[in-house]
């Protein structure tokens, strides 16, 4: 009798996909990290219309916008090795730098940090943009320096307010790093692919695969309220 | 001692501060009157730059300010001379209470945190608050958010002290503390300037009145006299039945 499944060979591939799962969240992390210090740059630089930075920023943000992230996955892939390459043989620039040496998650990382950055900034300045002007003020008028009112006052205002966007963008970027496996990552979906081929039992390991990505964006989704509701606890007024 | 020469505003074509010329000796309450639209809010906001004057010179504390050449630093320096207090509040909303008066003097003042914390808890002491220092401004009636303005203010330790209209914004039955605190701030000698249509506040807080209208000074004198024999028709017009009174 032919099985719909083989459920041993689904519940045994659990333990080797999940072992790839630090792979999955640290290009997924990293990136966010990245991304965010590239969304504030980018946000700031719209914000205070900084010439010249800001036609690129536009150009950066319509290109992301305007193309498919599988595309730009292979963009970084193939095009920071040549560029490292002519730099070198130009100009004599980052000689210590290897190229055959670099590890693919290097690439996914970059990729994801340069994607998510763009779709960042445009919630990051309007988070900003919805920081009340008196809250500038009266930074300004005790004599804080821009730098100082940003990290004290405007970022931790702005950020609150931009934690559904950012959770939401954090838990597709999660799911979308199930792209990495074709520079040759092997995150959890990479890893789905390879046990998969081996056993000739690709719809068990893709469902074993799923689980775990539905978990994981579970657990995160859990996280963000919480961290959601500790960042508005200035918020509370008198009961 | 401050001293404004020459100050004018402009926005786009709109004069609005028409050349203000005003010496304002230290310890001096200094009210600000006059109608909607006059160019009040931007006189004070021009002596700290929140709104940079399009020309003319702001003189704080002997430091000499030149808007045509004002730099950064010059600029930071005024508005370390100067503390404002906003109608709006303006209070730090990330920021407890204590953090609201202590952060400038860490960040600004580079001072140590229990430093700080300390001089931020008399501070708050002075304006009655002392038991609210871990609350957020969100839990606080507008009065006590607006003495913790007048703390956050005071705790720079300005040269002078900017008041707009510090309670315009509050319920009625919330005015009374905060015209307390500020007459107890008046009290120790602060030099102040105090926009305000609180009419009877100004008269009896005040060395100086000062009347505005459409970007000049039309008139200026004592409370006393501005209150009682007001020398042009137009004060007398807008001060109506509390002239005499
Ligand atoms: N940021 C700004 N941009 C353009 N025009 C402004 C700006 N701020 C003020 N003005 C204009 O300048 C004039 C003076 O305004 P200002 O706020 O100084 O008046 P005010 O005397 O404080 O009035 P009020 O009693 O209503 O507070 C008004 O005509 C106002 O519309
Ligand atoms: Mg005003």
């Amino acid at each position: 009798m032919e099985n719909l499944l083989d459920l041993n060979f689904l519940i045994e591939s659990f333990p080797a996909i999940i072992s790839r799962l630090p792979v999955t969240i640290g290009i997924a992390v990293g990136s966010l990290l990245l991304s965010l210090v590239i969304g504030v740059a980018a946000a700031l630089i719209k914000i205070y219309k900084v010439p010249v930075l800001r036609v690129i920023t536009s150009i950066y943000i319509s290109f992301i916008r305007g193309t498919p992230l599988l595309v730009q996955i292979y963009l970084v892939f193939y095009g920071i090795p040549k560029i490292i390459y002519f730099l070198q043989s130009e100009y004599g620039w980052l000689q210590s730098a290897d190229v055959n040496s670099i590890a693919p998650e290097f690439y996914a990382l970059m990729a994801f940090s340069i994607n998510l950055g763009a779709y960042l900034s445009e919630t990051i300045r309007s988070a900003i943009e919805s920081v009340d002007r008196g809250q500038f003020e009266a930074a300004k008028a005790i004599g804080m320096t821009p730098v100082q009112m940003m990290l004290k006052i405007v970022f931790p205002q702005a950020l609150t307010v931009a934690i559904p966007n950012l959770g939401n963008m954090f838990i597709s970027t999660i799911k979308d790093t199930s792209l990495v496996f074709i520079i040759g990552v092997i995150d959890i979906m990479g890893q789905a692919k390879i046990l998969g081929s081996r056993g000739l039992a690709f719809f068990e390991v893709y469902i074993a695969v799923s689980i775990v990505y539905w978990i994981l964006c579970i657990a995160v989704e859990r996280l963000l309220v919480k961290i959601e509701k500790r960042a508005r606890r200035y918020e509370r007024g008198i009961a | 001692m401050i001293k404004l020469e020459k100050l004018h505003k402009y926005y786009d074509r709109q004069h609005v501060l028409k050349g203000i010329d005003l010496t304002v000796e230290k310890g001096e309450v200094v009210a600000v009157l006059g109608p909607s639209g006059s160019g009040k809010s931007t006189l004070l906001r021009c002596i700290n730059f929140l709104e940079e004057p399009t020309s003319g010179i702001v003189e704080i504390g002997g430091k000499r300010v030149d808007a045509a050449t004002a730099k950064k630093k010059e600029i930071f320096a005024l508005r370390t001379a100067t503390g404002m207090v906003f109608q709006q509040y303006n209070l730090f909303k990330n920021l407890t209470v204590l953090q609201n008066v202590s952060v400038g003097l860490t960040s600004v003042k580079r001072m140590k945190k229990d430093a700080a914390d300390k001089k931020g808890i008399e501070m708050l002491e002075q304006v009655g608050l002392s038991s609210k220092l871990s609350h957020y401004p969100a839990q606080l009636s507008g009065g006590q958010q607006q003495r913790v303005g007048i703390a956050r203010a005071l705790a720079l330790d300005p040269e002078v002290l900017l008041f707009d209209e510090p309670t315009s914004s509050l319920d009625p039955e919330l005015v009374d503390e905060v015209l307390a605190t500020i007459r107890r701030v008046a009290d120790t000698g602060k030099t102040m300037f105090i926009v305000t249509h609180e009419l009877s506040f100004a008269r009896e807080i005040s060395d100086r009145v000062i009347f505005m209208e459409d970007g000049v000074i039309i008139e200026q004198g004592t409370a006393e006299q501005i209150f009682t024999k007001p020398a042009v028709e137009r004060t007398r017009q807008f001060l109506g039945k509390a002239v005499q009174g």
